[in-house]
């Protein structure tokens, strides 16, 4: 797994004190909000790479954009599959009609494409050992 | 010795359970209903690497102003410079239909 971080979408720079202003504001409002991910966790990976705060609201304000940015992730994932499904559903639906599939199955062939988009390069492997 | 590693790779284990947990609930939340082994395993690595990534540039920012401990500003450098996007995190935090997982339980240490 490699990241780049040429291709992948960014913060512009003019946007950038607006932003700064209102996550100070947003920092103040986690005091009292737990994120999916536990505290305890991301300190201890926060800590392995050296990262060390007294203030918890820092850890989960990394815990959120991390969540946030899987969820991106996820959602991008999530398009690739409804396409991916639809235009095997007409598909199906030429030769005999199916019952109709709604049920979405992440798979690497959805993740790989969303990934890519976020400079994340994975290759599925060709064979397990 | 062989106990000591064992010991450690179970604690690191727990922690990585938790994140599967943690992406697993996204997923979820996002729509999927189910995920294959490899797609969970290649998300978990990268919530973790994320995790780790963002530590550590926030870290080398702030004893880049001559802090020890890192501040709000190094974290949101550490953000832009891996180039992720902020926006509407506020909204996403107010997502009505999010789960919370219950945090670990501490194990006791056994005496010795």
């Amino acid at each position: 797994m490699h990241m780049t971080r040429m291709n992948s979408p960014s913060i512009g720079m003019d946007e950038g004190t607006g932003v700064g202003h209102a996550l100070n504001d947003f920092l103040l409002q986690l005091e009292n909000y737990t994120p999916s991910i536990p505290d305890s966790v991301v300190a201890y990976y926060l800590n392995i790479s050296g990262f060390e705060s007294q203030d918890p609201r820092l850890i989960r304000l990394i815990a959120l954009a991390s969540q946030k940015f899987l969820s991106d992730i996820a959602n991008d994932a999530l398009q690739h599959c409804k396409m991916r499904t639809s235009s095997q559903l007409a598909q199906n639906s030429k030769n005999q009609k199916g019952p109709k599939e709604k049920k979405f199955v992440m798979t690497m062939d959805d993740l790989v494409p969303a990934l890519q988009e976020y400079g994340i390069v994975a290759k599925k492997p060709h064979y397990f050992i | 010795m062989s106990e000591s590693i064992e010991r450690i790779e179970a604690s690191s284990d727990a922690r990585r359970r938790f994140l599967n947990i943690a992406v697993s609930t996204v997923l979820l939340e996002t729509g999927f209903e189910a995920a294959d082994k490899m797609s969970m395993e290649t998300l978990t690595e990268i919530m973790q690497c994320f995790i780790a990534e963002v530590g550590n540039s926030a870290k080398g920012y702030s004893e880049l102003s001559g802090r020890v401990e890192p501040v709000l500003g190094d974290v949101m450098m550490a953000f832009m410079n891996m180039g992720i996007n902020l926006q509407g995190l506020e909204q996403y935090a107010a997502r009505p239909n999010r789960h919370v997982i219950q945090p670990p339980q501490q194990a006791p240490v056994p005496r010795q």
